[in-house]
């Protein structure tokens, strides 16, 4: 029974899940957002990275995070810019540019952290953002302290669940949006614009994925270090399949996926008998089991990865 | 213009950049004092920012160019499969000594210091066994996490200590053991809990480890990670009941006061200063134990009454004067 509720019914736990599960929600939605346009966007986490040092490094030369928060926006949104126009404009492989600004993410990441802080032998700490505990809600029993007692980039990306679902789902905008990743020539026809769309989706997903990196160091460590993204780009990527590129799986397949990360650390704490290589390897594990089941039959937008040409005739 | 002046013109132009040389080298600085010509790179595996492991690093080669005029230079994130590639740089740009700041590099020294007979090398490790032109920093961790031990083992109310770690080196093995022997001494009801996260650096995931230690009522935390320790701290402020830290290369306290005891700070500008030294005389290879009192120290106790610290501090210069702790390294003994 202590197995159990160390494994399922710990409220620290799920508050933890909820917690590590953010950025990963962040992100894929903002990846959804761009391949629902027929942009897919490879450099997830060199934008993540570059959201992160940018977050911390203005926060902790401001003193705020919400201008931290500000310039990662600008700084994953500018990447994402970057990705469009060569992506849209030059039609060059969506693959390609995506891993070049991948690499260049980290990069450029490293070298802005160098230049604003220098070595050092204290390293840097900025205050987390602050709990926002919400009234009413977060006195409910067990319920409360899980879900309702978080900070404010927890209670957004919750909300850009319903928000995205009704936008893409419900309006003109987002039915256009989606059109142009299924048959960007049938949008072109209508007279609408092609490219348009495909470069705001693009801004508005490396806006998110901007937020998703800051959320790393302004909401869960107080730091920056190089390798703190983790690969959590790349399961952001693995999570819009899961969620078949739609707002609400991407979120159960975040929370699924943070579980399986907590419930490593926690296993190992049970029981010895499990080599704690294994329990490492467990979540990444899961991803490719996982995919590997729920990709059978998801049906990627038709125009995925591939650029518009206006002039062809097919 | 006529032929006479056109070599008049030439002629000017060839004083004039003789000059120039001229000038530039006597105006080079003196040659450094002691050691002219003697070249040193280090190897790092990590950032010179990373203000712990790697920064110790960079520091104590700043020194040795000061204090001895050694010319230094330093890579930095040197995967352990590109290590040859840079050392080979290094060596064929007349750099004669080649330290690397890592025991992952231990098989790539015991290689370049055979085929390099006329370089010396500087390693990190645990190594026992080395060619004669291989100088080896022990870092005797077990000696230093001992009176980290007994601190938590004196400190814990809750009688549950968890110890952190990122990778299961021989190194952070022994380090583990022998906290885990002093709990067992000083306090024989506390409970040692453990994990490896798989990465030194990743706050993210030490947080989630120690974030499950801390819910299993774990009130001290022993943190044998680098950057890491970040996430810990970070763990250790959101946990509902006072959680206590302790760190080690750097002293980390003045992140959060509240939450450290102490540091076990290490120097490596003495190891690398005295091992220069002993190169520049001829003396090529050899061992420097790094122990407590010798590159290792306590920073000051926090967080405990002073009778706690008192005892700690006495302990930790009982092990610097040669009493003996258990050095297991090639599995946890802890359950």
């Amino acid at each position: 029974m202590e197995i159990a509720r160390d494994l399922l019914l710990d409220p620290q736990l799920w508050r933890l899940i909820v917690t590590m599960a953010t950025p990963l929600i962040l992100a894929a939605i903002g990846e959804m957002v761009m391949e629902r346009s027929g942009v897919l966007n490879v450099s997830i986490e060199g934008m993540m990275t570059l959201g992160a040092v940018l977050a911390f490094v203005v926060t902790f030369q401001t003193g705020s995070a919400v201008t931290g928060i500000g310039a990662a926006m600008l700084g994953a949104g500018a990447m994402a810019l970057v990705l469009a126009y060569f992506a849209i404009t030059r039609r060059v492989s969506q693959l390609s540019v995506g891993l070049a600004l991948f690499v260049m993410g980290l990069g450029v990441s490293a070298l802005v952290y160098r230049i604003a802080i220098g070595v050092r032998l204290t390293p840097p700490r900025v205050p987390l953002l602050p709990q926002v505990p919400l009234p009413w809600l977060s006195d409910l029993p067990l319920l409360g302290e899980m879900l309702f007692r978080h900070n404010a980039l927890v209670y957004l990306a919750v909300a850009l669940v319903p928000i995205t679902s009704i936008i893409l789902f419900r309006t003109p905008l987002g039915l256009r949006l989606r059109a142009t990743g299924e048959s960007p020539r049938a949008v072109d026809v209508l007279g609408l614009p092609v490219f348009g769309l495909r470069y705001g989706a693009s801004l508005v997903g490396g806006i998110l994925i901007g937020v998703a990196g800051a959320y790393l160091p302004l909401a869960i460590t107080g730091s920056f270090s190089d390798g703190m993204v983790g690969g959590r780009g790349w399961i952001a990527l693995m999570l819009v399949i899961f969620g078949r590129w739609l707002p609400g799986p991407i979120v159960g397949g975040a929370l699924l996926f943070a579980y399986v990360e907590a419930l490593g650390f926690r296993l190992g704490m049970v029981t010895k008998a499990i080599p704690p290589q294994f329990l490492l390897m467990l979540p990444y594990l899961f991803a490719v089991v996982v995919l590997v089941r729920i990709s059978r039959g998801a049906q990627a937008p038709r125009a995925l990865g591939a650029p518009y040409h206006r002039e062809s005739r097919t | 213009m006529s032929p006479a002046r056109n070599r008049f013109t030439q002629l000017a132009h060839a004083v004039l950049y003789v000059s120039l040389v001229c000038w530039s080298l006597c105006t080079t600085g003196p040659a450094a004092a002691g050691t002219p010509g003697v070249k040193m790179g280090m190897i790092l595996p990590g950032t010179i920012q990373d203000s712990d492991f790697n920064t110790l690093g960079y520091v104590a080669l700043q020194e040795i160019q000061k204090q001895l005029g050694v010319t230094v230079s330093h890579s930095e994130q040197v995967a352990v499969a590109d290590a040859e590639r840079v050392a080979r740089e290094y060596l064929g740009s007349g750099h004669t000594i080649i330290a690397f700041h890592g025991a992952q590099y231990l098989t790539m020294v015991q290689k370049l210091a055979s085929q390099f007979p006329q370089a010396s090398f500087i390693i990190i490790s645990q190594g026992r066994s080395f060619p004669p032109n291989v100088w080896n920093i022990t870092r005797r961790f077990h000696e230093g996490f001992y009176p980290l031990g007994v601190l938590a083992a004196r400190v814990t109310k809750s009688n549950r200590i968890g110890y952190i770690s990122g990778i299961r080196l021989p190194d952070f093995i022994s380090s583990l053991n022998a906290a885990y022997e002093a709990v067992k001494q000083y306090n024989p009801k506390a409970e040692f809990v453990y994990a490896f996260t798989g990465d030194q650096n990743d706050p993210v995931k030490a947080r989630q480890a120690v974030e499950a230690q801390i819910a299993k009522g774990a009130d001290v935390i022993i943190s044998a990670l680098n950057l890491g320790v970040l996430g810990i701290v970070e763990a250790a402020r959101a946990a509902k009941s006072p959680v206590l830290v302790t760190s080690f290369y750097t002293d980390k306290s003045s992140l959060a006061p509240k939450v450290f005891l102490t540091s076990l700070t290490l120097d490596f500008g003495r190891p690398y200063l005295a091992i220069v030294e002993n190169i520049l005389k001829g003396s090529r290879g050899g061992n420097f134990d790094m122990r407590p009192g010798h590159g290792m120290e306590l920073s000051p106790i926090a967080n405990t009454s002073p009778e706690v610290a008192k005892e700690v501090q006495a302990v930790f210069q009982d092990v610097a004067r040669g009493k003996p702790v258990p050095e297991i390294l090639d599995k946890v003994v802890a359950p």
